[in-house]
């Protein structure tokens, strides 16, 4: 997920490294830094940053150790990065194997969303687009696989989406 | 040079050297001379060279080149005096033959080859490869993707210092002018595929071109030749564009993207099947061209794209790679 975060420093030498070592000591991927030497409050300098880490309990890690070293967060904003998720499925799709299909994407974790849109047409032959949201690439791997079985065993023809 | 298969390719490579050949000989110092031709039964042959246009007429008007043949190709060749050999046979992707067999003797007797034709080197990329190394002589194949686009050749001689990451592409032009059709005339396949054939783009048997094994073949030779890996066609994960219906091309596009079937060789796998592009993608083109796109560690994305098939673009590849050989020979001469 990316974080951005707000943070105030002491005005002594020294404190920017201070604050940017915990995001490296836990695995994390700084994408941004503003030193507003322009902003000072109560002698503290703010500090605009923007990093990657992989999940909640790296984050938790990278406040606890600004917390032993004083560093104050002031503002905290994350969110997950998601990958598109698509197919256009075709046969003879019935409400329940849908369902499945739904149920089953969800039970890969790292969903974040899904929606199911058919096609109207008189034959019994019919077209549902599945597209979602994913928070990672092997989400979407996990996905795939899952459609590809589902359609052999089913006997449907699965157009998977591009952002593999 | 010697040509096997004297169909459609064998027409337009006749025809393409008989336009080109002063141009060679003006910038290359040597001529392309045709010391004998074979088609599935016959056989025309002359030590001092042949003229392509009257091969052309001959075959056109008597449905043979000349004389009957009792003995299998391969055991001729030994026989003719010739520094290179084009195999245009039909592909065959059970066995590679008769293919196969044609190549593996000219290699073995230290000739150069330069082909067309798919299975023998969709299923033996690896023996004929390293038979063409142990007899220093040249193995060159871009004719057999892409038609006219120059895939193979740009990437292992002018992206030579690139790091391959993946290729993707539409291989198959049939089943593009398919989709296509149905996505701008709102057709269904049936319908789609009937003007293809009656166009002469798809076969009465189409399930070559609709069903992906066309595209798997490509995708293996890319993999191999490219990406160095040691595949065969029955590697590639495959499926085709039989059962897309209307209604999915209209979903598809009514959240602006259009259906294609794409040939992927990348660090998962090797792979064909109908995928979901966003429209003004360039992988998102229509009608027959093919199209490949690499990623690569230094350039990024190199897209090129071209005529996949017909008579004088495939015959341009050949021609290119019959050139190449005249240059490689020009230099080992020179020292």
């Amino acid at each position: 997920m990316r974080v951005n975060v707000d943070l105030r420093l002491k005005d002594v030498p020294g404190q920017l490294i201070g604050a940017l070592e915990p995001i490296s000591m836990f695995n994390g991927n700084i994408k941004g830094v503003i030193h507003r030497h322009d902003e000072v409050s109560g002698g503290r300098i703010k500090v605009d940053l923007t990093f990657e880490i992989s999940n909640q309990k790296g984050l938790d890690l990278i406040l606890g150790e600004w917390k032993k070293r004083e560093v104050d967060v002031v503002k905290i904003d994350h969110l997950f990065e998601t990958f598109p998720l698509e197919y256009v499925v075709v046969g003879n799709i019935t409400p329940d194997e849908m369902r499945r299909i739904t149920d089953g994407i969800q039970a890969i974790g790292d969903v974040e969303s899904i929606d199911i849109r058919y096609s109207i047409s008189g034959s019994k032959e019919r077209s549902a687009m599945v597209s979602g949201k994913v928070r990672n690439r092997e989400a979407i791997r996990k996905a795939n696989k899952f459609m590809a079985e589902r359609a052999k065993k089913q006997g449907f023809v699965v157009i998977r989406g591009f952002g593999d | 040079m010697v040509l096997v298969g004297f169909g459609t390719v064998g027409q337009g490579v006749a025809e393409s050297i008989a336009r080109k050949n002063a141009m060679i000989k003006a910038r290359f110092g040597e001529d392309i001379r045709i010391v004998a031709a074979f088609d599935s039964r016959t056989l025309a042959s002359n030590k001092n060279g042949l003229d392509p246009m009257v091969l052309i007429s001959r075959k056109i008007e008597k449905g043979k080149l000349g004389k009957t043949r009792t003995v299998e190709i391969r055991e001729m060749l030994p026989s003719i005096d010739y520094d290179v050999m084009v195999e245009m046979t039909p592909t065959n992707i059970n066995d590679g033959e008769p293919g196969l067999g044609h190549i593996k003797a000219a290699l073995s007797q230290g000739r150069h080859v330069v082909t067309s034709n798919k299975g023998p080197l969709a299923l033996k990329f690896r023996e004929i490869s390293k038979l063409a190394k142990k007899s220093g002589v040249s193995l060159r194949f871009e004719a057999s993707v892409g038609g006219a686009t120059p895939v193979i050749n740009l990437t292992t001689e002018l992206l030579v210092c690139e790091k391959i990451c993946s290729i993707r592409g539409i291989l198959n032009g049939t089943s593009n002018y398919i989709l296509d059709r149905m996505e701008s005339e709102s057709m269904e396949f049936e319908a789609a595929l009937k003007e293809a054939q009656q166009m002469g783009i798809a076969e009465a048997d189409p399930s070559y071109d609709i069903d992906g094994i066309d595209s798997a073949c490509k995708v293996a030779i890319l993999a191999n030749a490219i990406m160095k890996k040691d595949v065969t066609v029955h590697d590639v994960e495959r499926a085709g564009i039989r059962g897309i219906t209307l209604d999915a091309i209209n979903l598809a596009l009514q959240e602006n993207k259009v259906v294609r079937l794409i040939g992927e060789v990348s660090e998962r796998g090797v792979e064909v099947s109908p995928r979901l592009i966003p429209r003004g993608h360039p992988l998102g083109i229509g009608g027959t061209r093919n199209i490949f796109q690499m990623i690569t560690d230094l350039a990024g994305e190199v897209t090129v794209a071209g005529r996949g098939a017909g008579r004088l673009e495939t015959a341009s590849a050949i021609i290119s790679d019959l050139v190449a050989i005249l240059k490689e020979d020009g230099l080992a001469k020179k020292g």
